[in-house]
């Protein structure tokens, strides 16, 4: 690994200052479950680590008590771990504490953090081997289009690079209508977790759109009383990345759904909003066929690979499963 | 003199928990991979990155620069072919592994990058012979071997029933908690000590002596080399001798005159610490209507990697049952890492190519297939019962038929067994079994031990022999102190140190068969050489003196009982001391017959449930009944079963070795891809010891691995009422099955 030398700022501001505004010599540190494999593994090679663990990012906070619905304003440096066990969240945010709580092993949601969850490089195993020089390593050729790609995008129309985003919080938030506040040289920026993502198709792009100067602060949920839900299909129950997940939220008054939002996870270069399902069921009760109808809107589009058309019938399946579990309707898959 | 068990057994038979229990969860165990020596320098291996290549040049002068740097091996040269992604060129030292890690990449080779094959069916496809010349050739497809039965035309064309299928597993990797690797270090008296992660302990020190005496013309006598292997977290048939880092560790350790540790890291134990090879079938079986089988013909290809082994026991197809058959066996040489031995190689195969059909049959028979087992076993050879009447063969029928009642009712399978496909709901339960069998007799050559007995009642065995993790240390503990009336606890281990006598390596599932009966000699002489020793100071005779209960030595004539010490006490300022053998050929001397033995049967039986939307498949239960002769530890005898049904759980539902087609390198060399369960992906584990004193002590590591993925893809067709032929059993599989069977729920 190459040395680098280790910052330990006090401020956000401080850990901004220290980024280079070009990918690839600086990066950030946070629970270091990605970034320190990135290294041993010679895919990352900072000449400066930053770490920000003094940087007073890991607290949560609620906003707007006593007069409206609280926000809750997540600190970026809040572990996986501490989202998943927070009472406060579990009740608001089950999509989201679910999604934290299933996340690799106890290991890494004792370590992993919201921010780096966010931030976090893709799992493309050819990306992810030293010695294949895919695009995203300034390589001509991504080698999963015609390779392995059994764990790849299924919606990849106009993608060069077929990776899919492995957030699982991502979707949850983009469905909750979450924001970041990101912290950059010239100061504070607003963005919607809707907006946060990126499909990157080259060495100097990542899976987001934040500037190599830029850090997530926090991420505010509102909490206007939606139902919500996470669903993941597995192949392995402990410890695996999803095949594919949904998120669903939606307003639920006189058994009608509205404000539909539906998010695909681990099917696209970055978090799929599935516009087509959330109209699919807008406006109507969560039932098992308004949800199936839903699950097959959301597969609308798909375009897969060479070995992995299964994942199209898998997300219809998530997205049924996860309206049923926001509805509160009963699972029937579960014996 | 005639050597035979206790007649009646304290300790054997009983659950004494692992000796080494503490130490392994405190942490004070020191594994290979623990050991630091003053000075010691961390090596790593340059491996070759493409899958075909000639090396054009070669030059380390950067490398040897580099901060850190203390030793370069070069083990190939420019000019050299490399054969696989992976294959090791150079070993460097430094001083940290980080160095380490940095040097080997400043060595700068230019590659003439060759045509590779890292698929069979692509093999089969087009031989492009990219592999290694064996003699002369390179092709990539070997000439098949096939072999009929006389029976087997008349079998078929008789046949009221026949069905067809197709089944597979991939190739599946090595997984080794701990991975391969040692600490080599050079004595001042010219000898070398390693602390290696071995099956084979005595067998380490031998090679590496051989090696290092022929290459450099030294005088190495086999007593200045010493393997030591205290602990180790397992080896399943990748870890016998040095193997190829254990000579470079110990050769860059001389060049740079400091001990040096090579462990292998995660990706390259998984890429180069051997693998189990593929198997992919066509079966056709026939059978009368009321389900008796009358043929089974196979053709099957598998890939040993750049090795020419076959990939099944093309002997023993069909498995476990007697059928007339016909069999095709195609090896298929690939651009991959060479196979190697994997606990039962080559059976799960044959367990795959025989136990799925069964049930494809008993299907369209509309017979249970359970029923359909027990009409179609082997029946007890009454000629072998008469001069072996406890041998496999002698009882194949008889052990068959009582395990597969013990199992069925174990699982409740009366209840629980319905028609394939025949249930309602999304999630489907099913119930699936599938037979085994191995040999696990005394190794050929010798395992020694040695009993010491003080005169402070202090009692130390001594082997060479090395606990993978199976309990063995225990094993020998237990034997000695069973004869000499002691408690496992009491006895001191000398253990796993190459200058503790010879042993083998534990490998076909002979560690136990071939120390417990050595242990059981050592103690024994050591026990009658304490009597003889000691019987003239008590006023006793030798032969009246015995080991009486509760720990007390008895004086038969006066009927008088001493304690352990007061007898050891006599000793005074001697020892008593005996040393014993055991080997095959001592185990089929008819004065030793049924101290051990060889041949096992074995049931296993799964549930599972199938999500028919998902197709993700959780394994519920699985009960396994196995037999193994006489049970010395059941604790640690439970414990190598259900590790080994975990071990076939992987094979069942997650693993497999995923090659890339363009790069020919492996994708998943990881275990974040190369998926093996966790937690809560185990079942519910159940273990029966099918106990059969009277035949001796066989070995058990092995068996209870092959027949679980088997179970429980029958099981999956129970559930679903199609068939996922191969492993491993993914969601993606499981819905294509259901796909092919008309989305029926």
């Amino acid at each position: 690994m190459k040395n680098f030398t280790y910052y330990r700022p006090k401020t956000a501001e401080q850990a901004v200052a220290l980024l280079d505004d070009k990918w690839g010599t600086t990066e950030l540190l946070a629970g270091g479950t990605d970034l320190l494999d990135l290294q041993k593994e010679y895919i990352a090679q900072p000449d400066k680590v930053i770490a920000l663990r003094d940087v007073g990012i890991n607290q949560l906070r609620l906003d707007g008590v006593d007069k409206k619905p609280d926000d809750f304003i997540l600190g970026a440096g809040m572990t996986l771990a501490e989202i998943a066990a927070h009472g406060g969240l579990k009740e608001a945010f089950p999509a989201l504490t679910t999604a934290a709580g299933d996340i690799g092993g106890p290991q890494i949601r004792n370590m992993g953090t919201l921010g780096g969850n966010l931030c976090q490089r893709n799992r493309c195993w050819y990306f992810r081997d030293e010695h294949t020089p895919c695009l995203l390593k300034g390589g001509d050729k991504c080698f999963a289009i015609d390779g392995e790609n059994r764990y790849h995008a299924i919606f990849t129309q106009g993608h060069k690079c077929v990776i899919v985003n492995p957030s699982t919080l991502a979707p949850v938030l983009i469905a909750l209508r979450a924001t970041a506040e990101v912290l950059g040289p010239k100061g504070k920026r607003k963005l919607k977790l809707a907006d946060f993502f990126h499909a990157p198709s080259s060495a100097s792009e990542r899976e987001h759109v934040l500037k190599p100067n830029e850090l997530v602060l926090t991420v505010t949920i509102p909490y206007p009383k939606l139902k919500n839900a996470s669903y993941e299909v597995r192949h392995k129950q402990s410890y695996d990345w999803p095949l594919v997940q949904a998120a669903v939220a939606f307003q639920y008054a006189d058994n009608k759904a509205t404000d539909v939002r539906i998010v695909l996870g681990h099917v696209a270069p970055t978090p799929h909003v599935a516009d087509a399902a959330a109209k699919a069921l807008e406006g109507k009760e969560v039932t098992e066929a308004t949800a199936s109808a839903a699950g097959e809107a959301a597969a609308q589009g798909a375009m897969p690979l060479s070995q992995n058309a299964y994942k199209v019938k898998l997300v219809s399946v998530a997205v049924k499963r996860a309206l049923l579990t926001a509805a509160g309707r009963k699972k029937y898959w579960e014996v | 003199m005639a050597t035979s068990w206790p007649k009646k057994r304290r300790l054997i038979g009983t659950k004494i928990q692992r000796l080494d229990g503490p130490v392994k969860a405190t942490g004070k165990a020191k594994y290979s991979y623990d050991i630091n020596r003053p000075g010691m320098l961390h090596a790593v291996l340059l491996r070759c990155p493409h899958a075909h290549a000639k090396i054009k040049s070669l030059d380390a002068a950067d490398a040897e620069k580099m901060p850190g740097v203390k030793a370069i091996y070069a083990i190939k040269k420019a000019g050299e072919e490399l054969y696989w992604a992976g294959e090791e060129i150079l070993g460097l030292a430094a001083d940290t592994e980080e160095h380490a890690l940095d040097a080997v990449r400043a060595v700068k080779i230019e590659y003439e990058v060759l045509p590779h094959i890292v698929k069979e069916e692509d093999a089969l496809k087009e031989d492009r012979k990219t592999v290694s010349p064996v003699g002369g050739k390179r092709d990539n497809v070997l000439a098949a071997k096939d072999a009929a039965d006389d029976a087997f035309d008349k079998g078929m064309t008789d046949a009221a029933v026949k069905v067809e299928g197709s089944y597979g597993v991939p190739v599946v990797c090595h997984q080794c908690l701990e991975s391969h690797g040692l600490v080599a270090e050079w004595g001042e008296d010219g000898g070398l000590t390693v602390w290696a992660s071995t099956q084979a302990v005595w067998g380490t020190a031998v090679e590496l002596a051989r090696y290092f005496a022929g290459k450099y013309k030294i005088d190495l006598p086999a007593e200045k080399v010493k393997c030591i292997t205290h602990y180790m977290g397992g080896g399943f048939g990748s870890k016998f001798g040095p193997d190829i880092q254990g000579l470079v560790a110990a050769e860059l350790a001389r060049t740079a005159k400091a001990p040096v540790k090579l462990m292998l890291d995660r990706a390259s134990e998984i890429v180069a610490g051997g693998n189990r090879p593929s198997a992919y079938g066509k079966v056709r079986i026939g059978a009368t209507k009321d389900g008796k089988i009358t043929a089974y013909e196979v053709d099957c290809y598998g890939t040993p990697g750049v090795g020419v082994t076959d990939t099944v026991t093309f002997n023993a197809l069909p498995y476990v049952y007697p059928i007339a058959y016909k069999r095709k066996h195609t090896r298929i040489r690939t651009n991959a890492a060479m196979q190697r031995a994997m606990r039962a190689p080559n059976h799960p195969q044959n367990c795959t190519l025989t136990e799925f059909i069964l049930d494809d049959l008993a299907a369209k028979l509309g017979m249970d297939p359970l029923q359909l087992r027990l009409k179609n076993l082997p029946q007890n050879d009454a000629e072998k019962a008469k001069i072996a009447p406890h041998s496999l063969d002698a009882l194949k029928n008889t052990i068959y038929t009582r395990e597969i009642e013990i199992a069925a009712a174990l699982s409740k399978w009366k209840e629980k067994w319905h028609p394939p496909g025949k249930t309602d709901g999304v999630v489907k339960h099913g119930i699936g079994m599938a037979l085994h069998t191995w040999g696990g007799q005394a190794s050929p050559q010798s395992n020694e031990c040695t009993v010491t007995i003080h005169a402070d009642g202090s009692v130390v065995a001594r082997t060479s022999t090395q606990d993978l993790g199976t309990g063995q240390r225990t094993v020998t503990a237990l034997v000695t102190a069973e004869i000499l009336g002691l408690e496992p606890g009491q006895i001191t281990l000398e253990f796993g140190e190459s200058t503790f006598g010879a042993s083998t390596g534990s490998g076909g599932s002979t560690t136990i068969p071939s120390q417990s009966p050595a242990t059981l000699r050592a103690a024994t002489a050591a026990r009658d050489d304490l009597f003889a020793k000691v019987a003239p100071k008590l006023d006793a005779k030798p032969e009246d003196l015995i080991v009486g209960v509760e720990g007390k030595i008895l004086d038969k004539a006066k009927n008088k009982p001493w304690t352990w010490k007061e007898i050891c006490a006599r000793l005074d300022k001697e020892q008593a001391k005996g040393t014993g053998f055991w080997n095959y050929g001592e185990s089929i001397k008819p004065d030793n017959r049924d101290v051990s033995s060889s041949g096992v049967g074995g049931v296993q039986i799964a549930e599972v449930l199938v999500d028919t939307e998902t197709g993700v498949v959780r394994c519920t239960r699985i009960v396994a009944v196995q037999d193994c002769g006489m049970v010395v530890n059941p604790l640690t005898c439970e414990s190598q079963v259900a590790g080994g049904v975990i071990m076939g759980l992987n094979y069942a539902l997650f693993e497999e070795r995923i090659m890339d087609r363009a790069t020919g390198r492996m994708v998943n060399p990881d275990m974040e891809f190369y998926k093996l369960g966790g937690i809560e992906d185990m079942p519910q584990i159940v273990v029966h010891l099918h106990d059969m004193p009277e035949r001796g002590v066989i070995g058990v590591g092995e068996p209870p691995v092959i027949s679980t993925h088997a179970a429980i893809g029958n099981a999956i067709f129970n559930a679903i009422g199609a068939r996922v032929g191969q492993t491993p059993f993914t969601p993606e599989r499981v819905l294509a099955a259901l796909a092919a069977k008309g989305g029926k729920r």
